[in-house]
């Protein structure tokens, strides 16, 4: 029998499981793709149409008779959200697509799920990327455009009527960014390649968005929205601030229902995707 | 001598191929080799006990837990993959470093032991380099400090010093035995008998997903000097390679490879041969070598049928 020299220390497993394990994840990815100048660029970009919403309330607040033909109200939000989602679709795509792909091409996630982590833990961890940095192109500029509204304008903000408008910057921009988050996640663990993920994102959101208009020109039935997920969401945004587009106003709850779907397809497909060791059969 | 890793009739399937075939065996501390051909199973034998794959049949513990599905196992249990699992374009220390944030050390802690586990390996002077620019030897031995900072009681290496030079395999070699001799237990894979016996003289004979035998390496390697050996080597300067090791009695054929850079030396004992190249390795800057596995396989064959 080996006699084995008892100089090794016993180290003590560190308990069970911490409890925020996917952070690190998140952390580290978010600081390789921020140092990326052209991506910091983009995200700097995406905040113009905020400036330019600003200015709009600056200019009907010291030309009340603008109000005519720029009209300031909840309406503003729904539209700066619209230009907003626009943005999501290019964060997403250089922030999002190689997430996965990456991971699954050189192997790194065998050495993730070589810690002290879950499957469920790795794929928090990657989605908080995309999720962090299109809530900076949403949330953000929603809510402090809010903030200002009610600060250059309270005689047009400051209405108990009118209280609805945070909440639903909050609902839209969660969805737009979970929703664009999810679907990016997924089609990058479909691929190794990076490229390969980022078009097959992006055309998957232009080819359905152009589907939907052929059909929309040929129908004229506003529920080819829901072949759309931009439409989809664009139809929530009809309905949480009263946006007037004809095209895509099909009952709030279809569109919800629909994506919903999609984030639970694109769930499973990660479920599938996400492992150590890919089989091959 | 307590079981830290227990494989009781376990059996992976892929579709309708079989991996691993009804394996029961125990591994206890100390260095075990997983020796087998390439396709045999070694792969699948590591992943099972990492808890990378479920079985698909019986049972496999680690530590006195499954090992499937116990993720706060991987505090105590180190795994150096065989695949080159990088984020080039971080540095060695880097890479180190976000690794150990998530297996959950404080920063200052995170540190130290990656620092720890690069000088472990001999990666000090360079953990401010890019992995990308890491040559093979380079980015072996970064896989391997990743899988030792944490101090895992438990180490799973697939195939470690595979494409080595000649003095980093020495280096690996003597790190794997260092941990064995600590009392951590540590299992390597490898389908090159030389470099198992290097480490451990304990093996696990592995062979179309069946453990054939298992115990001391010294009865496979009677076998094995039946068989001329094949050993690849690249160098900067191959003539005088072939130099050195053309007047040596126990080589039977040298071939130079097509543009020039590999040297492929048959011998009837490898032993003698790695003796003899430390030297000449050096001298003519030999960068990369490995052994194909075809001698094993005829050992295999021969073991099937007998």
């Amino acid at each position: 029998m080996p006699i084995y020299e008892q100089t090794y220390r016993r180290h003590e497993a560190r308990g069970p499981l911490r409890r925020v394990r996917f952070w690190p994840i998140t952390r580290e990815a978010l600081r390789l793709i921020l140092a990326r100048r052209w991506f910091l660029a983009l995200l700097v970009a995406a905040w113009l149409p905020f400036v330019v919403e600003v200015i709009r309330i600056y200019v009907v607040t010291r030309f009340p008779e603008a109000n005519r033909i720029l009209p300031v109200d909840g309406r503003l939000f729904g539209e700066l959200l619209g230009w907003q989602a626009f943005f999501t679709m290019f964060i997403t795509i250089f922030g999002g697509a190689g997430l996965v792909a990456n991971d699954l091409r050189t192997g790194a996630i065998l050495v993730y799920l070589s810690r002290p982590l879950t499957r469920r833990d790795y794929v928090v961890g990657k989605l908080g990327v995309p999720l962090l940095l299109n809530l900076s192109a949403t949330l953000a500029p929603g809510l402090l455009l809010y903030a200002v509204a009610l600060a250059l304008a309270p005689d047009l903000f400051w209405k108990w009527d009118l209280a609805w408008i945070a909440p639903a910057v909050v609902v839209q921009s969660l969805t737009v960014s979970m929703v664009m988050s999810l679907v990016a996640l997924a089609v990058s663990s479909l691929s190794r390649s990076v490229r390969v993920a980022g078009l097959g994102f992006f055309g998957l959101l232009i080819g359905l968005e152009v589907a939907r208009g052929i059909l929309y020109a040929l129908y004229r039935r506003p529920e080819t929205a829901l072949l759309s997920l931009q439409a989809d969401l664009r139809s929530l945004g009809v309905t949480l601030f009263g946006l007037a587009d004809r095209s895509v106003n099909v009952p709030w709850a279809y569109a919800a229902a629909m994506l919903a779907a999609v984030s639970i397809g694109c769930l499973l497909v990660l479920r599938s995707r996400v492992r150590a060791v890919e089989i091959v059969q | 001598m307590s079981a830290t890793l227990e494989f009781v009739r376990a059996s992976r399937w892929y579709g309708q191929v079989i991996a691993l075939n009804d394996v029961t065996t125990t591994i206890g501390p100390g260095v075990t080799g997983l020796l087998g051909p390439n396709g045999a199973g070694k792969s699948t034998f590591l992943k099972l006990a990492a808890g990378q794959l479920a079985p698909s049949q019986g049972e496999v513990r680690m530590l006195g837990q499954p090992a499937w599905g116990s993720p706060e196992l991987f505090h105590r249990v180190g795994v150096c993959p065989e695949a080159d699992a990088f984020w080039e374009q971080l540095t060695g220390l880097q890479f180190l470093l976000g690794l150990l944030r998530l297996t959950g050390y404080d920063e200052a802690e995170c540190r130290q032991r990656a620092e720890n586990a690069l000088h472990e390996v001999a990666l000090l002077d360079a953990k401010d380099r890019k992995i990308g620019g890491y040559s093979k030897g380079m980015r072996q031995r970064v896989k391997l400090a990743q899988a030792l900072a944490h101090e895992p009681e438990v180490l799973l290496l697939d195939e470690p010093v595979s494409g080595m030079d000649p003095v980093n395999r020495r280096r690996v070699v003597d790190l794997v035995r260092r941990l064995g001799r600590a009392g951590r237990t540590v299992v390597v894979s490898s389908h090159i008998l030389h470099e198992v016996e290097a480490m451990t003289r304990r093996v696990l004979l592995i062979h179309n997903g069946r453990i054939l035998a298992e115990g001391d390496v010294r009865e496979i390697r009677d076998l094995m000097d039946e068989h001329p050996h094949t050993v690849a080597l690249r160098a900067r300067d191959t003539r005088a390679l072939a130099r050195a090791v053309v007047g040596l009695p126990h080589v039977i054929s040298l071939t130079f490879g097509a543009e020039g850079e590999w040297l492929t030396v048959q011998t009837a004992k490898p032993d003698e041969l790695y003796g003899n190249l430390a030297a000449a390795a050096e001298e003519a800057g030999v960068s990369e070598m490995y052994s194909p596995d075809e001698n094993l396989e005829s050992v295999f064959r021969y073991l099937v049928a007998g």
